[in-house]
């Protein structure tokens, strides 16, 4: 067996030159969350490790813009913003495990406050990206609004380091809320899900609208705002959800929420879109352990036993939805994809143009590409 | 070469063949959009009237090499939508059925020709919007926003069109038909969607847009406040963002620009103060309340010389007509003039101002403002009369503005897009590699280069040509839609 050369680059001249100077096929890596996500990386000739390519470019706080090295873990970025009273408003729960911005935007990821927010395709207002033969290419730029030229942070979103490697990212900022509030309702999923409904039919606003499930189920509801004026919305929200206990500090049902995300060491862990309206079904349907369901986002990340997951993509696909794997229990064999997408031939197509050797993230998408 | 022989019989057999337009006379309805300065009579018009027709056409540009371009409703400010000589024009007008409201996943399909406004016309009963707004939103498509990534005036709270359409069905340039994206923010793979949105008709052409939908607000208060100078209202819109507010609109105007707009709407504006601004907060009416005060008192704290609040819905539309209306407006006080659209980071805003005054007087033109500040995109309106020879000094003077947005760490557009317009100036923003990327993507889609040649990506033919003068759209010269 050989030995992996791992490549660890500082600065976007070092990511060009390790790209152009080392012959064969890479892997990126950032801060390894996300390793057992998506399809199995097939043996590479080494591995660019993007872990020292961190740090902040430029902060504009009056702009709400700050553009950083791909491999800073958000948790640090969100530290340093604080003090500007500032965010970058994503709460996946691998952010707490120390998730990179380049592989928060490879993965595509993104928490239950995407529902008001978006996910990081929505936070990326730039990259600098490197490709296989060593172009250094940029688009987009430190403005929120802009449309000049193609948007290349888009195309690297969800790309599971197949595309490019993102060596820098701009970012839009939010104000952080001077208050967030988070009610919990016990509820089963079908009633859950009429509770979310009469929510998201008022003007309520809610940040994030889930049903959590482990062993009973709990509805949780978010909303943030002013200091002044959260708590008599919080009482408007009670009205209308029928009761709820306002979680208090130490018992933070968001950190449940996200461990049932990662799931445990032996299930598989699928991700789930569909539309609002058919997730409950669905998730019933496909006899999850665990569950969150994103009642007004249409997300779902469900643990399963590895040997369903293929079923399990069958059945989403069928429904509308598409899913992807987020976790392989180590050996086992769980598949990573549902049946293509009809714009699986463009895909082909741009990895050809980008990548025409095929160097990156080997197998990712297998068996797509 | 004109296309009139078997190619045109190939598109009949797909269409109905009145539905193939070669008539020159027709054909020169469709020679520009609202960059009327570029003109090009397309060899013929093609009128489909569903996706697989839409589908067959293109697979008959296909298999003839024929290039065609996608026209909504040519509101494009641009030239997007400027016809190639030896193309075709591929209108997706009579594409105009809302397909489905789903007031329950808060999303609709509509075909690509359904105006914006439409979308909200329809989600309206079930207390549902469609949040991008364009000032063209009475007559511009759908499709037409899909491919410009439209922004509009409350877009600072609320994101762009990108943020607001979940998936396209996209007839590509081979003919074949693919959905990118889905029914969520999820999707398998790399975010397609999001490539094909903002690029300009150059990828594809969209006969199916699936949007998402806003529950209306519960409240929204809006304010009119003056300003001694163009500095303290930047200074205002600086603090509401360190607040911790983002508004849902805030919009600026120049002297020049109010007197303009008070003249045609006669809508309030104080004439002759240097700057105003409007203000507009939306969202729970607790919420509401509590930062209109704050806004108010950030106005006061930085010399506001009137405030003027919205009693009512009708005052609230009236201080909007007097925004909406300043670019028609321009018009009576200047024969001739262009509209520039750049950016700038917000915290440049009053430096920015100052040098466009500066390059204004050093040129000898007047240049007004009216934008939207929230967001640092500028719309510089060069006055000028071409009466007395003064087009060309104006253009450069244009140019160099959007340039300057570039040199200020800005974008040389926030929503008209790059067009044919702004295509040469697109080496100001981005280098050869850069260019060279988007190149391979588009490549990846249309290999043959047939999908709306000539846009977006800059073309040394198209670099030797200079646009012509500013005309108005024939559909603001029936006053259907205002300039903003
Ligand atoms: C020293 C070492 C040697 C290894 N050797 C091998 C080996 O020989 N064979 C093997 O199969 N695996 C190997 N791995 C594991 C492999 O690198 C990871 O499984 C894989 O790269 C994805 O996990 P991640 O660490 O990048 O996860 P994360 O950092 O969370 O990233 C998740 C996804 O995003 C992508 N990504 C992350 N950052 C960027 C970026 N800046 N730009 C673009 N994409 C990005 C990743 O490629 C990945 O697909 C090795 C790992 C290490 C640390
Ligand atoms: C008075 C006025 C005010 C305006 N205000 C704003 C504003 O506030 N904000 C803003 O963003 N813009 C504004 N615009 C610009 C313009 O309205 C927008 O760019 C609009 O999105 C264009 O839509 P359209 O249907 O007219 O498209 P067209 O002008 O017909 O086409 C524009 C581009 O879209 C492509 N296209 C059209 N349909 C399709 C399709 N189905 N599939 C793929 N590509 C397609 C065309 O090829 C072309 O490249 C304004 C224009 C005017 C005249």
């Amino acid at each position: 067996m050989t030995t992996t050369t791992t490549l660890r680059p500082a600065d976007l001249a070092e990511v060009r030159d390790a790209v152009r100077d080392t012959p064969g096929r890479l892997a990126v890596t950032g801060a390894g969350t996300a390793a057992n996500w998506a399809g199995e990386l097939d043996p590479v000739d080494a591995v660019l490790d993007v872990s020292a390519l961190t740090g902040v470019v430029t902060h504009n706080p009056g702009d709400m813009t700050v553009s950083a090295r791909a491999g800073t873990p958000l948790r640090a970025l969100v530290d340093e913003l604080a003090e500007h009273g500032q965010h970058v408003s994503l709460d996946a729960a691998r952010i707490a495990d120390g998730a990179t911005l380049g592989g928060l935007v490879a993965t595509a990821d993104s928490g239950p406050s995407s529902l008001v927010y978006g996910t990081m395709r929505d936070l990326v207002i730039g990259v600098t990206v490197v490709l296989a033969d060593g172009t250094v290419a940029r688009s987009g730029g430190h403005v929120i609004k802009n449309v000049a030229g193609y948007d290349l942070a888009k195309l690297l979103h969800g790309s599971y380091g197949t595309l490019g490697v993102l060596a820098e990212i701009v970012l839009r900022l939010h104000p952080v809320p001077q208050r967030t509030a988070t009610l919990v309702v016990d509820a089963p999923l079908a009633q859950a899900a009429e509770l979310a409904a009469r929510v998201l039919e008022g003007p309520y606003e809610p940040v994030a609208l889930e049903w959590v499930s482990d062993g009973s189920g709990r509805l949780l509801v978010r909303i943030e705002g002013t200091d002044e004026a959260l708590p008599a919305r919080v009482q408007r929200l009670r009205e209308v959800l029928g009761g709820g206990d306002e979680a208090a500090g130490a018992d933070d049902p968001w950190l449940r929420h996200a461990e049932l995300t990662r799931g445990s060491p032996e299930a598989a862990v699928l991700r789930i879109g569909a539309r609002p309206s058919v997730l409950p079904a669905l998730v019933s349907e496909i006899a999850a352990d665990a569950a969150t369901v994103g009642l007004g986002t249409g997300v779902a990340t469900v643990s399963l036993p590895p040997h369903v997951v293929a079923e399990a993509h069958g059945r989403v696909h069928a429904a509308g939805g598409t899913s992807q794997l987020r976790y392989r229990p180590p050996g086992a064999d769980a598949a990573a994809w549902g049946p293509p997408p009809s714009a699986l031939p463009v895909l082909r197509a741009l990895k050809t143009e980008l990548d025409p050797d095929g160097r990156f993230g080997p197998g990712r998408f297998s068996p797509w590409m | 070469m004109t296309l009139h022989g078997g190619v045109r019989q190939a598109f009949e057999r797909v269409l109905d063949p009145a539905d193939v337009l070669s008539d020159p006379v027709k054909c020169r309805a469709y020679e520009c959009d609202g960059l009327t300065g570029y003109r090009v009579r397309p060899d013929l018009v093609l009128l489909p009237r569903d996706a697989s027709q839409v589908a067959a056409a293109v697979r008959v540009c296909h298999e003839h090499g024929v290039p065609f371009v996608a026209r909504g409703a040519g509101t494009g400010l641009s030239g997007g939508a400027l016809p190639v000589a030896d193309g075709v024009v591929i209108s997706l007008a009579r594409l105009k059925r809302v397909l489905e409201v789903d007031p329950v996943n808060r999303r609709a399909v509509v075909q690509p020709g359904v105006t914006n406004l439409e979308i909200t016309a329809a989600a309206a009963p079930h207390g549902l919007y469609y949040a991008p707004d364009p000032s063209s939103q009475q007559v511009c498509t759908i499709g037409g926003n899909v491919a410009e990534n439209s922004g509009g005036a409350h877009c600072l709270k609320y994101g762009f069109t990108t943020n607001h359409v979940l998936s396209c069905e996209v007839v590509l340039p081979d003919g074949s038909v693919v959905t990118l994206g889905t029914d969520t923010n999820e999707q398998a793979g790399p975010d397609l969607r999001g490539v094909f949105l903002g690029s300009e008709g150059t990828l594809g052409i969209t006969t199916s847009v699936t949007v998402r939908l806003l529950r209306t607000p519960e409240s929204v208060r809006t304010l009119l406040a003056d300003f001694p100078s163009v500095a303290s209202a930047g200074d205002v819109v600086s603090d509401i963002v360190s607040a911790g507010i983002v508004p849902a609109a805030v919009e600026m105007m120049d002297t020049l620009a109010i007197e303009a707009a008070e003249e045609a709407v006669h809508a309030g504006y104080t004439v002759g103060v240097p700057a105003a601004l409007v203000v507009e907060l939306d969202g729970p009416v607790e919420e509401c309340d509590a930062q209109f005060e704050l806004v108010k008192a950030i106005c006061e704290k930085h010399g506001c010389t009137r405030l003027h609040i919205a009693g009512s819905p009708e005052e609230r539309a009236k201080i909007w007509k007097g925004r909406k209306a300043a670019f028609a407006a321009v018009g009576r006080i200047s024969p001739d003039y262009f509209v520039q659209d750049g950016v700038v980071p917000r915290t440049r805003l009053a430096e920015v101002l100052d040098r466009i005054a500066g390059m204004g007087t050093d040129a000898g033109l007047r240049v007004a403002n009216v934008f939207h500040a929230g967001d640092g995109n500028l719309h510089p309106l060069v006055l000028y009369s071409a009466a007395a020879g003064e087009t060309e000094r104006a253009e450069r003077l244009s140019g160099e503005i959007a340039e300057l947005c570039v040199e200020m760490g800005g974008s040389l557009s926030g929503e008209h897009g790059i067009g044919t317009d702004k295509a040469c100036s697109m080496p100001k923003m981005f280098g050869e590699e850069d260019l060279a990327t988007m190149h391979r993507v588009r490549h990846a889609f249309d290999p043959d280069g047939i999908c709306n040649p000539g846009k977006v990506l800059p073309t040394p033919r198209l670099c030797g040509e200079r646009p012509g003068k500013y005309k108005p759209h024939p559909l603001e010269e029936t006053g259907a839609i205002e300039r903003l």
